[in-house]
């Protein structure tokens, strides 16, 4: 009788774990986006309608993200989500020791032209974003939604990317996920066993089209509020 | 031509082990990898020093019994070759090698350049098998099997054993191993009978044997002498997500 261990306990279940909650927040990258880029759409755009009477970017984004704080499936996705980070989280450091203790020697002269440095690192890309996303959950969810010491998220959102060093530590963080994703992403696939008719080729593209285009967009908001 | 090699030396498992310096010239370029190391050989022997061991068989490609990690690459600097298959003319004159054993937790080290690889034949022994019929070989036509799933099921089935995608794998992962048998026997209708179960046993038995997590690095494939695809990895996890929680045999 062949007996298939928990999704904890094998090689492949662990990767199969990393691949869905990847994937999961993957994307709530999305969403995220979306939501971010109403931060600079100029205000000459408006007024477009949007949910009544809604005249600038600073009264859409602060709708937008009321309606993420008050709208109860949001807040159950948001709880799935927090848990799907953890859950990666975990299941990383469970796969890298289980890794490091199958190492043996180390070698005196290794040649790494055979991979990419990004997916031989996702362990420290995924450190930094882990960083990032702490810094930045400190700045806005904790002020915000759970302390609810700021109201107005437009305003705060503005007055924090007025600072340098927040605009430094945000590109950091986001070239880090952009990385992150393209090897993620492509892994992600492998690790499930996706491969429609061997058509692994797309699935790189893709993994490569969308790290650079989250990367990118996520890149350009904090510059363009930084010199708003 | 000249080369200087640092050799990696052990005495057995438990030893603590170095890279001891070598000094060899007049070297033809014909020579292949291993027989500049059998000069070396020649040598110590005739010195009264203990020989540096290393595995070789077949010395044609084709046995997976040579190993060797020459700077940094399992099976030397030409990519998709065996050790026994590179030659001199690989390398320039002069050129400093360092020559280590492949590691691995898994690969304990006999002595020198030999290491221990039967953890590899623990895994094709818990399923990288099939059910069949005994007595008389059967009609070899009696099976219709598509050319293209013939080929495709033979560039798993080229794999040779020799371990160089475990030595290259930064977590010591065998998936790539491990992948080509499952993906050979998956795509063929002899295969069939055991296919759900022989992947849930060769991957626990893959984990017991103490390799870890393949994180599609890619690397494997880039060193492997037979060209096993690195598609292998991504069909045999399909395979282990497609086979049922428990299988009742």
């Amino acid at each position: 009788m062949a007996i298939k261990k928990g999704l904890f306990k094998t090689s492949i279940g662990r990767k199969n774990l990393m691949a869905f909650t990847g994937l999961f927040t993957s994307f709530f990258l999305i969403i995220h986006l979306i939501g971010n880029l109403i931060l600079i759409i100029p205000d000459s755009y408006f007024p477009i309608e949007f949910w009544g009477n809604v005249a600038s970017a600073h009264d859409m984004y602060n709708a937008y993200s009321h309606f993420l704080v008050h709208f109860w499936p949001i807040s159950l996705v948001a709880w799935v989500l927090y848990a799907a980070l953890i859950v990666h989280v975990i299941d990383a450091i469970l796969i890298t020791l289980n890794n490091n203790k199958a190492k043996g020697e180390k070698y005196k002269v290794t040649d790494n032209s055979t991979s990419t440095w990004y997916s031989r690192n996702m362990g420290i890309l995924g450190t930094i974003i882990g960083l990032f996303i702490f810094i930045h959950m400190t700045q806005f969810w904790l002020q915000y939604k759970v302390l609810e010491n700021e109201h107005d998220l437009y305003n705060l959102v503005v007055a924090t990317f007025k600072e340098w060093w927040v605009l430094v530590i945000y590109e950091i963080g986001i070239i880090a996920l952009g990385f992150h994703l393209v090897h993620g992403i492509e892994s992600a696939h492998r690790s499930l066993g996706v491969y429609p008719k061997n058509a692994m080729g797309i699935v790189k593209y893709i993994a490569l089209c969308f790290g650079i285009i989250m990367a990118v967009l996520y890149a350009i908001i904090p510059i363009i509020l930084y010199f708003k | 031509m000249k080369l200087t090699l640092k050799i990696w030396r052990q005495d057995n498992a438990k030893a603590k082990g170095k890279l001891v310096k070598y000094e060899l010239s007049d070297l033809s370029t014909d020579m292949s990898f291993l027989e500049m190391l059998d000069v070396l050989n020649e040598q110590l022997a005739s010195k009264g020093e203990r020989v540096v061991e290393f595995d070789h068989d077949c010395r044609e490609g084709i046995c997976g019994q040579c190993s060797l990690v020459i700077n940094g690459q399992a099976h030397g600097p030409e990519g998709h070759y065996t050790t026994c298959q590179t030659h001199l003319r690989s390398f320039k004159d002069g050129q400093t090698l360092n020559i280590e054993p492949f590691r691995a937790n898994s690969f304990p080290v006999i002595r020198d350049l030999k290491v221990d690889r039967t953890s590899m034949d623990h895994i094709i022994q818990a399923g990288g098998y099939i059910s069949s019929f005994t007595g008389m070989a059967p009609e070899a036509n009696s099976i219709p099997i598509h050319h293209n799933i013939a080929e495709s099921a033979f560039d798993s089935a080229a794999c040779i054993g020799c371990g160089a995608c475990i030595a290259t794998c930064k977590n010591s992962s065998a998936a790539l191993f491990m992948s080509a048998k499952i993906a050979h026997l998956a795509k063929l209708p002899q295969g069939q009978v055991e296919r759900a179960e022989r992947v849930v046993w060769m991957v626990n038995a893959h984990d017991d044997e103490g390799f870890g997590s393949c994180t599609n690095t890619g690397a494997c494939a880039m060193v492997c002498p037979q060209e096993v695809p690195l598609l292998d990895i991504t069909r045999m996890n399909y395979e282990y997500n497609r086979s049922l929680k428990t299988i009742d045999s």
